[in-house]
């Protein structure tokens, strides 16, 4: 209570007297890091650590059964220059990024909106809805995708009633990439979800106000929900992109672990645990690791520099 | 701004004690499991498997607690699918299990790196098979005891075989040839039901080149030649242009589904080659008899090719504090009749030939039969040693370079030109 | 209440017959959805050896003996690791809202040297697949004496390093008017106050993300489980699944169906439970 009186003090007394302003930053400030104390605690103690670790590692040759000694950059000079794998990886994790994301993101953001309100029984749609995602990286699913979609499953057989005859699509190398692509763009719940929530910050009172003014629904859409859901669609635009290039579970679980067939699946965390777990080069898994943060941190970069130009924000004016 | 970020350093300074001071003292609350409780040892053993391995497991080391009340053995039991992750990452924190389960691929990577204590003095193996227990030494010392052997083979289900009016053919002398012929004749005429189907098992291709006079691991290089290889893709290449066996796609996805899924275990197909202890699993989902049979040949072959493997090992951490009672379990679970009577043919048929007397009688039917199998094809083996370090990821590397060429994105030339350049990178490195 | 037709002044607010049409449609659309459910539901009630000898959806014989034999075929009953799994998450969903929204609040609305550097950091510390940070962190661990204790999996969300809620949080707040709090602070009220009476009430949407979220992937959550509680006695539900499976042996496949659907509950009735709040936002607490 002391605080909030100096507080207003502060508010009132701003413009005339620095010290008082001083003052009150110093206080935001101190409070700012009483917030963040457990989050400091848990990146100095818990984070940091094991990142500066595989920091270092990197640059050994660390098997896990043995210390590893120094090689300098030669992980990361191995990986562009001898690596087809590392490639590989690289490749099909751009393109599985590149084609699933803004399908999942498009995909949820419509059901969302058809799930917010206006309709009977939108609680048991949205249940429903979010089935898959309560699903995705189960070992059940895995076993269901082969099925729905190898040779004699049920997509072909679906596909025979319109005379296609389609090819064994989780085991074919050309195929393969696909059917995970589908399984991500399934699994849409997440991103739904936090759409959703969002849709309801928006203060209900605008379109009130807009309903007034007689203007149409797809006009308050862009005018209204559009932009004042653009700090949700940017983070889940962030955070898909994060988690793509970090795809490692439906692979795992679906192409039995090995990223198959023919490494068509082979995605770049499953190729980086391969790496540190199967041959024991743990330091050079490290070494991908920094290389995948690098990528993904300028990615992101890219994300908030453009975010300037078509995210708003309710507390900027 | 410098109050502000100096205050931001006292601040973490002062967490940071505080979060040691808690983290320590919670632990020494929760803590203190490697000492063991009162005057009682405590090791623990790490095993992989299914549950119903738990639970057999876990009534064996009961029974060996009973029988050594002063030792207490925690059973580490985790799938198969991450044990080799898990298993190295306690290795890592110097968390290592006292006695490790391991198979011949991870033997030489995990001995060669310093984890595995040699176990020659410690464990009693003389009634062993001596053979099979050469091949749980790395560089001349007896890092590993085998836990039982299987042989890769071929299994027949004559009941497809008999609704495709074929008979089952005489093992000891067929070749490659006769088989396929054999399958595309099921195919032909078996009513649905497919002849054969592939899988492209290391084991497989070691028992073809040993045919040829190949070794598949020469010392730490890859022994097989181009020609050997082309000529064991050539037989899949046969049997898919006939029909014998699905085409690729479909065997692609047979092969991640397990045996349970497979052809023969679902009277869907004829023929099959599997490890001999996987003939219960096939057994119980066919619901038939299924017939255990050797290898083809190469035409004029002197050697089979056929070897026993183990199907794992036990082995113990090279830092165990507490040795005497981690080679004292090993001594128990391969030597005492006990275990094996609670163990069976869980972890393959025991090799110790006092135990197998002692509890033949109690297998089950078809553990019987492979026993007689294996006793029969016994003079035609081929040795075995432990493969070099890196063996763990041949399978992989194999399985790709083999759907490469059957999926027609490579020649086979090309392709046995990278599959030994990968496999040999795999096991320098 | 009396508002109510007036709440639906929305883009897909459907017209008459349109109705109908929309729910055809979401229900076509849900069977999609249900598909793989009904397909494990009824793998689960064939006999084992029916599962992949009859593809159909409807079993030919329907049998509750894997749910009999998948709920004891483990060392303890399936509701011993029921209960463990329940214990993490209900800590770990705690941990995340207290955790993660007091880091929020700051990273949103509060000004403090270097809070660009933070806030980068936040981000990327979750850049860097967990794959090469788990073998330090388990060091870590171990030499707390915390293997096989529940602390390495619960403490750490204590400390807030689930950024993805952080960052979750930052967003939510920022859609805020700021004239909340500004409104509020000319009442007298302090930074505390603002964050537990102005912020918090207003954040129940993302606040029901995070719990729901959290509660989910805790619950499903394999990798870690699996790696710090190795006792047989401590497993979670996410690790007692996967013994049923032997990827090369023997695998129990219909009770592994059995138990993947009991253990579906509770993540279900959480989401279910959680949707309530998912939806109450600005909208309904009838602010301005």
């Amino acid at each position: 209570m002391h605080e909030s009186m100096s507080d207003s003090l502060s508010v009132t007394a701003g413009h005339r007297q620095p010290p008082a302003v001083n003052a009150r930053r110093r206080r935001e400030a101190l409070t700012a890091y009483v917030f963040l104390a457990p989050w400091f605690l848990g990146l100095f103690v818990i984070t940091v650590g094991p990142i500066l670790a595989s920091l270092y590692l990197s640059f050994t040759d660390y098997s896990l059964l043995e210390e590893g000694s120094w090689v300098g950059t030669d992980n990361y000079v191995k990986m562009f220059t001898q690596d087809d794998r590392f490639l590989t990886s690289l490749k099909v994790t751009t393109i599985y990024v590149v084609v699933s994301v803004p399908l999942q993101l498009a995909f949820a953001l419509l059901l969302a909106l058809a799930l917010d309100r206006g309709l009977r029984g939108l609680p048991f749609y949205r249940s429903i809805y979010y089935l898959p995602s309560l699903l995705g990286g189960s070992v059940a699913i895995a076993i269901l995708w082969r099925k729905l979609f190898g040779v004699d499953g049920l997509f072909n057989a679906v596909l025979s009633i319109f005379g296609i005859e389609g090819p064994g699509w989780v085991s074919d190398p050309d195929t393969a990439l696909g059917t995970l692509i589908l399984l991500h763009v399934w699994t849409f719940g997440a991103p739904m979800v936090i759409f959703l929530a969002g849709l309801r910050q928006i203060p209900q009172s605008y379109y009130e106000a807009a309903s007034v003014d007689g203007a149409s629904r797809l006009r308050q859409f862009r005018s209204i929900t559009l932009p004042l859901l653009t700090p949700i669609i940017f983070f889940n635009l962030v955070l898909e992109v994060i988690k793509s290039f970090q795809s490692f579970t439906q692979s795992f679980i679906v192409s039995g672990g090995n990223g198959g067939p023919v490494d068509s699946t082979l995605f770049y965390t499953l190729y980086l645990y391969l790496k540190g777990f199967k041959s024991y080069e743990m330091g050079y898994a490290a070494a991908m690791a920094w290389v995948l943060l690098l990528i993904i941190a300028g990615l992101t970069g890219v994300n908030f520099l453009a975010s300037k130009y078509w995210v708003f924000y309710g507390d900027t004016k | 701004m410098s109050l502000g970020s100096r205050k931001k350093m006292w601040t973490v300074a002062v967490l940071t004690a505080a979060v040691m001071t808690t983290a320590s003292a919670c632990g020494g609350g929760s803590g203190g499991d490697s000492g063991g409780s009162g005057d009682k040892v405590k090791i623990v053993f790490s095993y992989w498997g299914s549950d119903a391995r738990q639970k057999l497991t876990e009534a064996a080391l009961k029974k060996f607690e009973e029988k050594n009340p002063t030792i207490d053995v925690e059973g580490d039991f985790s799938n198969w699918d991450s044990y080799y992750e898990k298993l190295a990452t306690k290795l890592a924190a110097n968390d290592a299990p006292d006695v490790m389960s391991i198979e011949i691929r991870g033997l030489s990577e995990y001995a060669g790196r310093g984890a595995l204590a040699d176990l020659a003095g410690k464990v009693p193996s003389a009634d062993l098979d001596q053979q099979v227990l050469t091949s749980g030494q790395v560089d001349g010392k007896q890092f590993a005891i085998p836990t039982g052997v299987n042989a890769f083979s071929m299994l027949a289900n004559p009941s497809v075989l008999e609704k495709a009016k074929q008979k089952l053919p005489d093992d000891k002398t067929w070749t490659w040839d006769e088989w396929i012929n054999l399958a595309k004749q099921v195919s032909t005429t078996g009513g649905g039901a497919m002849g054969a189907e592939y899988n492209p098992n290391p084991a497989w291709l070691q028992v073809f080149a040993a045919q040829r006079g190949e070794k598949f691991y020469d010392g730490t290089k890859i022994g097989l030649s181009v020609d050997t290889i082309k000529a064991w893709w050539n037989i899949s290449q046969q049997l898919i242009a006939t029909k014998a066996a699905p085409e690729p796609a479909k065997s692609a996805e047979l092969l991640t589904a397990g045996p349970e899924q497979s052809l023969l275990a679902t009277n869907a197909g004829a023929m099959g080659m599997w490890w001999s202890n996987q003939l219960n699993i096939l057994s119980k989902a066919s619901g038939q008899e299924l017939e255990l049979l050797r290898m083809p040949r190469q035409k004029g072959a002197t050697s089979g090719g056929m070897f026993l493997q183990p199907a794992m090992y036990y082995t113990a951490s090279a830092k165990t504090e507490h040795s005497a009672e981690a080679a004292k379990l090993i001594d128990f679970l391969v030597n005492d009749p006990d275990a094996a009577a609670i163990l069976l043919s869980d972890r393959g048929l025991p090799t110790n030939s006092k135990v197998l007397a002692a509890v033949k009688d109690k297998l089950p039917p078809v553990d019987q039969r492979t026993l007689t199998f294996i006793d029969e094809i016994k003079g035609e083996l081929s040795p075995i040693t432990a493969p070099p370090k890196g063996a763990l990821q041949m399978e992989d590397i194999l399985k790709r370079n083999t759907d490469e060429v059957l999926f027609g994105k490579t020649t086979p030339d090309a392709g046995a030109q990278k599959f030994l350049s990968e496999a040999n990178a795999a096991i320098a490195g | 209440m009396a508002t109510r037709s007036n709440a639906v002044p929305f883009l897909f607010r459907p017209r008459k017959g349109g109705r109908l049409l929309k729910h055809l449609m979401l229900a076509g659309f849900g069977l999609l959805m249900l598909y793989p459910l009904l397909w494990m539901i009824s793998s689960s009630l064939k006999p084992q050896e029916l599962i992949f000898r009859e593809p159909g959806l409807l079993p030919s014989t329907v049998t509750l003996e894997n749910y009999s034999n998948g709920w004891h075929a483990l060392k303890h009953s399936f509701g011993y690791y029921l209960w463990n799994s329940a214990v993490i998450t209900g800590l770990s969903v705690l941990a995340n809202l207290i955790a993660c929204s007091l880091a929020a609040y700051a990273f949103a609305r509060l000004n403090f040297p270097l809070k660009k550097l933070w806030f980068a950091v936040m981000l990327g510390s979750i850049m860097l697949p967990h794959h090469v940070t788990v073998v330090p962190q388990y060091i870590l661990f171990s030499n707390l004496d915390w293997i096989n204790t529940i602390w390495p999996l619960v403490v750490p969300k204590f400390l807030a390093t689930d950024a993805f809620f952080i960052f979750l949080m930052v967003q939510f707040i920022r859609t805020l008017p700021r004239e909340l709090d500004e409104a509020a602070s000319i009442d007298g009220a302090g930074y505390w106050r603002v964050f537990l009476q102005v912020i918090l009430p207003l954040c129940v949407p993302a606040l029901a993300t995070t719990g729901i979220f959290t509660f989910i992937w805790t619950w499903n959550d394999f990798f870690s489980q699996n790696l710090y509680l190795t006792n047989s006695d401590n497993l979670t539900v996410a690790v007692a699944l996967r013994q049923f499976l032997d990827s090369s042996g023997e695998s129990a496949w219909g009770p592994m169906f059995a138990m993947s659907i009991v253990s579906l509950g509770p993540i279900f009735g959480f989401f279910l439970a959680g949707q309530k709040y998912l939806i109450r936002g600005v909208a309904t607490t009838g602010l301005k």
